[in-house]
């Protein structure tokens, strides 16, 4: 039996246009795919996996650890001991995830200056808001599971650890809806300002050694210049530690005190101040985010 | 087969960047075909794409793709296509993913899009090499993959600015092809930018010709090639009496440095010629037909004006 090939030649598209919405997908479905390596070679995967995998090996020694103490001490030893709880994992864990949005947020706007891509999707059927509004989403999406992921696996590991896992479930099932609200606003955080510090630049490395040194200077030359000044000057300034400013949102989330906050001068302030601080810090720049791409043309 | 359909109209369009005027009172129509924008270089021609893309926003006057204005309707753009002339490609990427994320970013579902991004890549010629990263192809693949981006999602009308640029002989001759297969047998029509005669002459309908932000010619390409083709003539003496005895039949004829030039010849300049040659005794030793260059032209538009 012989087969004949035809070659049908082009064929025009008659199926459904689905506009401005799909092309808006288009973008955020990239972007999360870009985040993640996804599609990519091996080398684009290593790092965001790298950080997912910190941040869950942590929360899974940190369960490990409870379900240990809970076993070999008896009931309450965990709380006893008084070992990390969610509240401490956000401000254990803020660190890691600044700097996996400094290292991989940048990712998904400087490669497409740099390469010129934004040109052309410029001309589709999206606006330069729609561009930045569905990447800045779609790297929230991204920052919102490693956040949440880890307390996910904290909370099933805490759960398992107990002796009587359901009673445990029913009286900490409130922490679920606290960690999802402290999550998000870790990664509303810090997805807007790595994505802001990648809008001044097409290169990707320059946006992320910026950041990074951003966290990792501020944090100690605040405390050290809010130890000198003390008083009033001193809880400001201490407000100026990036990485603070939404572990304090956290700790009011959970009624509880961090940490790597517990010292902080700031948190003599109103909880209502440090609220307003963290809002602050997230509306502006992403107002900026949002200014500069608004009218971006090719 | 041109339905003689309107796509684009500009209308008395004006573009200044401060006291730059880099468009000034231009008005064309283009139906379906293909056109050649022609000019040197800040002529105009990428404003003039812009502002039909909806991307800048004229000082003055309308520019309108299939009857709507895109910078106050973004959706007409699903239906329009861009070829940008500088890089616009990822390199990380194979060219099959980066076209069915084209074709999305235009709002064709997921399945349509990747069906569009095969289909494209096959009749660019580049279906064999779709899934390696689009960082290890050449040039003209390059080239390739970005006119396959503007038309994945088979717009009505098609913008090429430069697709040209930076390509070696074969590579150009490629191209062009693929730009003529583009109109007459994917039936998408084209404005194509170019600051190379040539190319605009063997590829399109009609050409506009732009110099410093003003229109300057808009017509069928066959007229504007009768208009800018010469005779060249060089004779090994005797020059000036040839000069004279053409002069005599009414044939205008430039004098250059090796030989002489007639304007716009027509059947009788040649019949001209020989009586002239053989009033003037003047042995001819060449006689071809000639084009005038781009600089040429637009030197003798400026001195017109």
């Amino acid at each position: 039996m012989t087969g004949t090939v035809f070659d049908i030649g082009y064929q025009a598209y008659t199926g459904t246009r689905e506009g401005r919405t799909r092309s808006r997908s288009a973008i955020y479905k990239d972007g999360v795919r870009t985040a993640l390596g996804l599609g990519r070679g091996a080398r684009a995967k290593i790092l965001p996996w790298f950080f997912i995998s910190v941040l869950s090996a942590i929360a899974l020694v940190m369960a490990l650890v409870a379900g240990a103490a809970e076993r070999l001490g008896g009931p309450g030893a965990a709380a006893r001991m008084n070992l990390p709880s969610h509240s401490d994992f956000n401000g254990i864990a803020s660190i890691i995830m600044f700097v996996f949005a400094a290292v991989v947020g940048p990712d998904l706007l400087s490669p497409d200056r740099r390469s010129g891509v934004i040109n052309l999707y410029l001309v589709r059927p999206l606006t330069g808001t729609d561009y930045i509004v569905s990447r800045w989403l779609a790297f929230l999406t991204v920052m919102i599971a490693a956040a949440v992921l880890p307390q996910a696996i904290l909370f099933l590991g805490l759960s398992g650890g107990d002796p009587k896992p359901m009673e445990y479930f029913t009286k900490h099932w409130v922490d679920i809806p606290n960690f999802i609200a402290a999550g998000v606003v870790m990664a509303v955080y810090a997805t807007t300002l790595a994505l802001l510090a990648a809008s001044f630049t097409s290169r990707r490395a320059y946006a992320s050694v910026f950041l990074v040194g951003l966290f990792v200077i501020t944090t100690p030359f605040t405390v050290g210049l809010a130890e000198e000044v003390a008083g009033r000057g001193g809880q400001w300034i201490s407000m100026f530690n990036l990485t603070n400013i939404p572990v304090h949102v956290n700790d009011v989330i959970f009624n509880d005190v961090s940490e790597i906050t517990k010292d902080a001068p700031a948190r003599k302030l109103a909880e209502w101040i440090r609220v307003v601080w963290y809002f602050a810090w997230t509306i502006i720049p992403a107002g900026v985010l949002w200014w500069r791409y608004r009218k971006l043309t090719p | 087969m041109s339905t003689g359909q309107v796509l684009l109209a500009v209308e008395r369009l004006t573009k200044r960047y401060g006291d730059v005027t880099a468009l000034n009172d231009v008005s064309f129509r283009i139906t379906d075909g293909i056109t050649g924008i022609l000019g040197e270089n800040g002529a105009g021609k990428s404003t003039i794409i812009k502002i039909l893309l909806g991307l800048v926003r004229p000082t003055s006057g309308t520019a309108t793709v299939l009857g709507q204005n895109a910078f106050d309707d973004v959706a007409v753009r699903a239906r329009v296509g861009y070829m940008p002339e500088h890089d616009c490609l990822p390199s990380l990427v194979s060219a099959a993913e980066f076209l069915t994320h084209m074709a999305e970013a235009s709002g064709l579902p997921p399945s349509m899009a990747r069906t569009r991004a095969a289909d494209t890549l096959r009749h660019a010629g580049l279906f064999e090499e779709r899934y390696r990263a689009i960082g290890g192809y050449s040039t003209g693949m390059k080239q390739r993959v970005k006119l396959c981006q503007a038309l994945v999602h088979d717009p009505a009308f098609v913008f090429l600015d430069e697709p040209t640029a930076g390509l070696d002989p074969a590579g150009r001759e490629e191209m062009l092809s693929l730009i003529r297969k583009t109109h007459r047998e994917f039936g998408i029509s084209v404005l194509f930018s170019s600051h190379l005669m040539a190319d605009v002459e063997r590829t399109c309908d009609r050409i506009i010709v732009l110099q410093g932000g003003q229109l300057v010619h808009s017509g069928e390409v066959a007229q504007f090639t009768k208009e800018t083709e010469t005779v060249f003539i060089e004779v090994d003496s005797n020059r000036e009496g040839l000069v004279t005895a053409l002069e005599r039949r009414g044939v205008v004829v430039t004098a250059e440095r090796t030989g002489l030039t007639i304007e716009g010849p027509d059947h009788s300049v040649y019949e001209h010629v020989r009586d002239a040659l053989v009033e003037a005794r003047a042995p001819l030793r060449r006689m071809a037909p000639r084009r005038r260059e781009l600089t040429e032209l637009f030197e003798r538009e400026g001195e017109r004006k």
